[in-house]
């Protein structure tokens, strides 16, 4: 269904993360290191790439890492495709955590009513 | 990811520039000083969703234009400043800004920046200026208005005399937004909504994630989420509606005050319009008995009241044009896919007249079953043309707009006054033919207010009002549309034509014209009466480019003049371009088609009839005049049935103003075809306007009669 190849979602590997966490969407992330980095923009534009990035991680039976911190602008596209990913992990009785700190992420959460179900780390808001 | 924004972008121009078109129209329908208050919530609408349209997409410039735009039409809307000629002119100029900036960013070119900056500088010059004149009548009008409020038992009213601006209203506002699953791909994001809301007072947001589908299934595209909002504050509906705006259309959107009004303690000075409107409604009513209090400063309550009575009326009207902008009903379909879809009915309508053939000649037990299928299928198929053609079809309103602006602007310049008058516009035609129809008619409107209608004193002195009117009409005619541009001007001046052309050696000195032929005079080229040439007409050029445009069409164009009552230029055009009543005629082994609309009549020609010029040239005589015969076989090197021209038929045929008789073999029969064009498919070929397939399946080739006329001179010359 979605005709991107895995591996053309790391534009955060641009932004100079280090491999560890921005390693996103591996080809095949093994059980237990289930991690992901989401890219600076998650718009409706990225919204595929978003989509088939968080995909890997689905069926990951571990407590998979989302690694929020490079998220600089988000719209409720992206965050909608979140909330979704939430709502399949929990429904599985998986978790989710987050890795860093995203005012942009928090705030538009907020704005949307979905902060409940992300559970999102607190972190200083922008200034809306 | 750029293609996809791109793909929002496009329809962000799309509706920002129809937009636009609405604000300029209302704008143009403005009245100075006595504002309808329906028209400027319309522009303010429009300036607040380009606004919106564009912070969303990143086009600051235009964002931070249309700000300043908005804070100005605010000011205006809420009665703080008046409309003057100054401010609409500002204000029109403001959408030619506009308009120009999305083109710019459109095309991905630069912006005119000086222009912006400079218009930007005058609107917020004169919303400064505003601001410090109007301070004094500003703190005197609230006060006014409380003091008035006061003087009555009305319920709203608490606090007598109360002005502070920062008194707050709290309502609670209930709103239910569920978004179409494409909201996003209309470039629509509800965070940037619900952050403006946040901005509006205290929002609280309940999401419903009930629509989201598992992930596996979930389009990344569509919006799956719904909202109930609750707002607190000092908000009114409207302001609820207009951050929903850019939305509408791709949302069910409920909003509904929790609070009744008056269960809050008020100051009137705060209140927002609709219920200060309701308030000092009640107020200036039970006033009526009048109170001891507004009798003694008469001059307070005649200031209080008229801006008051302006926000009733606004109140109002404000939420019809949201609703109706809602109910449009209809979709936006590109013009290729509607070529294609006519396109594709053409050759249906090809092999149905090739079964209807064939079906004609069958014989056996189902023929007669067949033919009745058939004569349902041609039906069906004439049914199905049609209304793919309808499909076609806009009103002509669509070249109308522009004319109000484009008179007062003239009329402004010229020192006249000019009222324009437009009827008919719901009347459709050809997307094609209105394209084209648009220049010859700024032309005729422009000459209209530039050598028609007269001075205002010159009108006086003639005993007619000082305004004139220029009126354009449309009209359906039989199968041909005829759009009209009118004034009641001096009418053409024939002494002065005629003067002007015998200077030019148009007409013999002791020629004696009728009318009409002095009133054809204007239309050959180069012919100008203007004694001085101006920058709108005069030149010269015009009349003949308008008649040769209208022709293009397979159009023509009258002039009936009346020397001090008036012109009127009358416009015929076909509906469509896609389909002519054609006669089909015989020459040799070949069908060629002549287009109705160049057909005077056919005859069969006597010997006597008949002379023979020097040379090859045969002519023959109709009524009193010599007409030209060409032969079309030699035209087209066919090998005819018959050469002697009394065994033929004549097709009598005018183009450009001039007879010809076209001999043929024989005449078919009269029929609609559908054009196929020449150039797309092969060339271009002199005498030859297009193609269309016949029903037995072969080309014949649609004739321009004035290309032949044309190529025969040009072989008589050679």
């Amino acid at each position: 269904m979605n005709k991107r190849k895995p591996g053309t979602a790391p534009r955060t590997t641009r932004r100079g993360r280090p491999a560890r966490n921005t390693q996103p969407a591996g080809p095949e992330p093994k059980a237990g290191s289930g991690a992901f980095a989401l890219a600076a923009e998650c718009t409706v534009a990225d919204a595929s790439s978003l989509k088939s990035g968080l995909a890997k991680l689905l069926a990951d039976t571990d407590p998979v890492t989302v690694d929020i911190s490079c998220v600089q602008r988000i719209d409720t596209a992206g965050l909608q495709l979140i909330a979704a990913f939430m709502l399949a992990r929990e429904s599985q009785g998986r978790q989710v955590q987050w890795k860093g700190a995203a005012p942009a992420i928090v705030t538009a959460a907020r704005l949307l009513g979905l902060s409940t179900l992300l559970k999102l780390p607190a972190a200083a808001e922008t200034a809306p | 990811m750029t293609i996809d924004l791109t793909q929002f972008h496009d329809a962000f121009f799309e509706e920002s520039f129809e937009a636009l078109d609405s604000m300029e129209a209302a704008l143009l329908k403005l009245d100075i000083g006595a504002p309808d208050s329906e028209l400027i919530n319309t522009i303010f609408r429009v300036a607040h969703s380009i606004k919106g349209g564009s912070a969303t997409f990143g086009f600051s410039d235009i964002a931070s234009f249309t700000h300043s735009l908005e804070t100005l039409l605010d000011e205006l809307r809420s009665g703080g400043m008046q409309v003057t000629l100054a401010i609409s002119d500002l204000l029109l100029k403001s959408v030619d800004v506009m308009r120009a900036m999305l083109r710019s960013v459109q095309a991905k070119q630069p912006l005119d920046a000086q222009r912006i900056s400079d218009l930007q500088f005058d609107l917020e010059l004169i919303i400064a200026q505003k601001n410090a004149a109007a301070a004094p009548t500003y703190t005197v009008m609230p006060a006014a208005i409380a003091h008035l409020a006061s003087s009555a038992p009305a319920p709203g009213a608490a606090a007598p005399g109360a002005t502070a601006p920062g008194a707050t209203a709290h309502r609670r506002w209930e709103i239910s937004f569920r978004p179409y699953r494409e909201l996003f791909a209309r470039g629509n994001d509800p965070l940037r909504m619900m952050r403006e809301l946040a901005e509006l007072g205290e929002l609280d947001v309940k999401a419903d994630l009930s629509a989201v589908p598992g992930f596996a299934e979930l389009d990344p595209q569509a919006c799956y989420l719904a909202w109930t909002l609750g707002l607190t504050g000092d908000v009114s509906e409207e302001a609820i509606k207009q951050v929903f705006e850019w939305a509408e259309g791709d949302c069910d959107l409920v909003v509904r005050l929790l609070n009744a009004p008056d269960e809050t303690p008020v100051t009137v000075a705060a209140v927002e319009p609709a219920l200060a409107a309701e308030v000092i409604a009640d107020a200036i009513l039970s006033a009526s008995a009048p109170p001891e209090e507004a009798k003694a400063d008469p001059t307070v309550h005649a200031a209080a009241a008229a801006p008051v009575l302006a926000v009733v009326k606004q109140d109002a009207k404000a939420d019809a044009p949201l609703s109706a902008i809602g109910d449009s009903g209809s979709i936006r379909v590109s013009v290729e896919k509607i070529d294609e879809l006519m396109n594709t009915v053409g050759e249906l309508v090809i092999t149905q007249a090739m079964l209807s053939q064939l079906g004609a000649a069958m014989e056996g037990p189902n023929a007669e079953k067949l033919r009745a299928g058939l004569a349902q299928l041609e039906r069906n198929t004439r049914e199905l043309q049609e209304s793919v053609m309808r499909v076609r079809m806009l009103p002509i309103s669509f070249v109308f707009s522009r004319f109000p602006r484009m008179v007062r602007d003239l009329a402004q310049r010229l020192n006249k006054q000019i009222d324009l008058k437009l009827t008919g516009e719901q009347t459709e035609l050809d997307k094609t033919v209105l394209e084209k129809i648009g220049d010859p008619l700024v032309h005729l409107v422009r000459n209209s207010i530039d050598h028609g209608i007269e001075s205002p004193e010159v009108r006086v002195a003639a005993g007619k009002s000082p305004v004139g009117t220029v009126h354009l009409d449309a009209c359906h005619r039989g199968g041909n549309i005829a759009v009209e541009v009118s004034d009641d001007g001096g009418g053409l001046d024939k002494e002065r034509i005629l003067a002007k052309a015998r200077a030019r050696g148009l007409v013999g000195p002791n020629d004696a014209l009728t009318d009409e032929q002095i009133h054809d005079l204007i239309f050959v080229p180069g012919f100008s009466t203007a004694d001085k040439t101006t920058d709108l007409s005069g030149r010269g050029v015009g009349m003949d480019v308008v008649r040769r445009n209208v022709k293009e069409l397979g159009g023509k164009i009258e002039l009936r003049s009346e020397s001090g009552r008036g012109s009127r230029f009358i416009i015929t055009l076909p509906l469509t371009l896609a389909i002519v009543d054609g006669q089909s005629v015989a020459v040799g082994s070949e069908t060629y088609i002549i287009p109705l609309i160049s057909i005077v009549e056919s005859m069969r020609l006597k010997e006597a009839s008949i002379s023979r010029l020097s040379g090859r040239n045969e002519v023959f005589s109709f009524r009193g005049d010599y007409l030209p015969i060409i032969r079309l076989h030699e035209l087209f090197g066919v090998e005819p049935r018959a050469r002697a021209l009394h065994e033929g038929l004549v097709v009598i045929a005018e183009g450009d103003g001039r007879r010809v008789g076209l001999f043929v073999d024989d005449l078919l029969g009269q029929q609609q075809v559908v054009i196929k064009s020449l150039e797309v498919n092969y060339g271009h070929v002199e005498g030859v306007s297009g193609a269309t397939i016949l029903g037995d399946g072969s080309v014949a080739l649609i004739l321009d009669v004035t290309g032949i006329i044309h190529a025969a001179s040009l072989r008589v010359a050679a």
